[in-house]
């Protein structure tokens, strides 16, 4: 069977006064339909990188690699130029929604009209039919009043509620794919779990694919059926989420989750990661981790090692010059 | 709506207020100048050969009304305006300023304004054109362009228009009507005439105006680009015109409004050095006149004070088209609904 997408050999460069800068390198993805893909990583990882890639999303000074593939029903999107194949992958059969709710709606404009505007714009449908179908969707991510809040601005939202909304706009055009960017970083513990529990049930309502991108492990347990962990623009592991959770063998996943506080003992000291990302334009060459890498190979150290993923255990890959260290 | 008319009387009795303290300020700083109109006025005629006695002198101020106080001269010059929409007599000239300034004010109200509307027609559209385009180059021929209108002065500017047109045209193109024109009434004729010098002065204090409002629109059009609406927008498809107008375009506009009373201002100020050079018959001049050279109060007084009332009448009304145009601003002041 053939996979919903297929990322390969992705590389992303950003032309800038300081140089070219290199911010995603040979990251190779596949997630299936049902299935939520969590992408996992400090910022600047390459996440949002990643996800804005598919839709073409990236700022004019972006550089695609030549041999790059983004495959969605058999077309590599990546290449797509005109503006009708543009819609098809912006809104169309791929939807995002942003960390900031209140950011991400047009201040100035009804939130019913952006809808209405997106549905017409995808759908062939009038004003009302699309009327119907965006406060229907409002209704079932659990807006009250739905039909009010059609008429409002996103300033007379809440912040649970705004993201609702969005979440209501992504899937109103009935996209096969869906990028969630930090969709619940920005919002408190409690609005988040009933975010989370939305995104799951609808997931499973309309059967399509998921990346949802976070820094925040709690989430992608909860979410996620499969995890990529990114770091410095590269895929270091990925895996099923029980695998990546329980057995995970790059020290890059081991420091993120020993990262995490200890709810049983408190008084423990955090453990973070030591050391500091490297700058992007200071990319250590061969494995990028190395340089914070707590028990490196020999091999690592001398940077002579090249980066690649290797299968563990099934389904488990882990980048080759780690599997060893420390 | 309730709401929105509170708004609207508040908003106008705050105008109402400003006007008035302007008023004071400006009748203020005329009282300070040294001597009283009377003596002026006696002085002047002391230039044309008559001897001055110290009884003339008091004998004018009261006819003039000098002796009374400050305060009730100041309210009495306001009322006389506000109830009989007379600014009394020039202090030199002894002629009615409403006759003196019949025409002339509007005349001037007319070049800035147009100025005015010419420089937004401009600026807006490609404002957002340079904000947006792709091509650098383009970008940067228009922000040289509009550095240019901001670093010339606009005498300077007027001075070179008039010199290339008397070398290759034989007309200064000074004021605002041919000779045959200039003191006949208004007909079609006039008005074609008016209209084909007063190009120069529109065009002159336009062009300035233009760069610096090109500027505005630019830098409010590169801050809405960045936003992340505008991106969330792209990713549900919008493309082409249907983006740029309907979201960063229109979210971008809300300073432009806002500025618009202070861009009136500014060419205001701009007029009277222009209209000297061009040698135009209308207000600013006459202010200039009237500040500078015959420290005539009463004059300078009415001028400043038509103009502060344009200026306060504009602003009062870019205030209420935000508030209807801005829902965030709507709302705060209608509450609810």
């Amino acid at each position: 069977m053939s996979h919903l997408l297929e990322i390969n050999n992705l590389d992303v460069k950003f032309d800038t006064d300081e140089g070219r800068i290199t911010a995603i390198e040979n990251v190779s993805l596949t997630l299936d339909q049902g299935k939520v893909l969590g992408i996992v990583g400090e910022s600047g990882s390459g996440k949002s990188v990643t996800a804005k890639s598919i839709m073409q999303l990236n700022p004019g000074n972006t550089i695609y690699n030549e041999n790059a593939e983004i495959i969605i029903d058999d077309e590599n999107v990546i290449k797509f130029t005109s503006k009708n194949d543009l819609k098809k992958i912006r809104g169309g059969k791929v939807s995002m929604i942003f960390q900031e709710p209140m950011a991400s709606f047009a201040p100035a404009i009804k939130i019913g009209h952006q809808m209405v505007e997106q549905l017409m714009l995808h759908k062939t449908m009038g004003k009302g039919e699309a009327k119907n179908i965006s406060i229907d969707m409002l209704i079932r991510v659990g807006i009250a009043d739905a039909e009010k809040r059609f008429n409002q601005y996103a300033f007379e939202l809440s912040g649970g509620m705004r993201q609702r909304a969005m979440i209501a706009m992504a899937l109103s055009t009935m996209p096969k794919l869906l990028l969630a960017d930090e969709p619940t970083t920005a919002l408190d513990v409690t609005i988040q779990a009933q975010v989370i529990n939305l995104m799951k049930d609808i997931i499973k309502e309309f059967n399509m694919g998921v990346i949802f991108i976070t820094h925040d492990l709690g989430v992608i347990a909860q979410v996620a059926d499969d995890v990529a962990v990114m770091y410095l623009g590269s895929v270091v592991e990925r895996g099923p989420v029980n695998d990546i959770l329980k057995n995970p063998k790059h020290p890059y996943t081991r420091g993120l989750l020993n990262a995490l506080p200890d709810i049983n003992n408190l008084d423990a000291p955090l453990k973070p990661i030591p050391g500091n990302i490297p700058s992007p334009l200071d990319r250590p060459t061969g494995c990028v981790f190395r340089t914070r890498c707590p028990d490196p190979t020999h091999e690592c150290k001398e940077g002579s090692i090249e980066m690649g993923l290797i299968e563990v255990s099934p389904g488990h890959w882990v980048d080759q010059c780690c599997v060893n260290c420390g | 709506m309730i709401n929105f008319i509170q708004f609207t009387l508040t908003r106008a009795f705050l105008a109402i207020v400003t006007l008035l303290i302007v008023c004071f300020i400006v009748f203020s700083l005329m009282e300070l100048v040294p001597g009283t109109c009377a003596e002026r006025y006696l002085a002047f005629k002391n230039t044309q050969g008559s001897q001055i006695t110290y009884e003339e002198i008091v004998a004018e101020k009261k006819k003039l009304g000098l002796d009374k106080p400050f305060l009730y001269r100041y309210g009495k010059w306001v009322s006389d305006i506000v109830v009989r929409q007379d600014f009394g007599d020039s202090c030199i000239l002894r002629i009615s300023i409403n006759e003196l300034l019949s025409g002339r004010f509007v005349l001037s109200l007319t070049i800035a304004i147009t100025a005015l509307i010419f420089s937004y027609l401009i600026a807006i559209p490609v404002g957002i054109i340079s904000a947006s385009t792709k091509y650098v180059s383009l970008d940067q021929t228009l922000k040289f362009i509009s550095y240019l209108g901001i670093a010339l002065p606009n005498f300077l500017v007027a001075l070179c228009i008039m010199l290339f047109m008397t070398v290759y045209f034989g007309d200064t193109m000074t004021g605002l009507f041919s000779q045959e024109y200039e003191n006949v009434p208004w007909s079609m004729a006039r008005v074609r005439d008016f209209l084909s010098r007063a190009w120069l002065p529109i065009f002159v204090l336009g062009w300035n105006a233009t760069a610096f409002a090109l500027q505005t629109v630019r830098a409010l059009m590169l801050d809405e680009n960045d936003k992340l609406y505008v991106m969330a927008a792209r990713a549900r498809g919008i493309s082409g015109m249907s983006l740029l107008w309907r979201y960063p375009a229109k979210h971008s506009l809300g300073p432009v409004i806002n500025s618009i009373g202070f861009d009136l201002n500014r060419i205001f100020s701009a007029l009277p050095i222009v209209a000297l050079i061009l040698i135009l018959t209308e207000a600013g001049a006459l202010l200039i006149e009237a500040l500078a050279r015959s420290n005539d109060q009463q004059l300078a007084g009415a001028i400043i004070f038509l103009l502060t009332a344009t200026i306060v009448f504009v602003n009062f009304v870019t205030d209420i088209i935000l508030a209807i145009m801005d829902p965030r601003i709507r709302k705060g002041v209608m509450g609810g609904n």
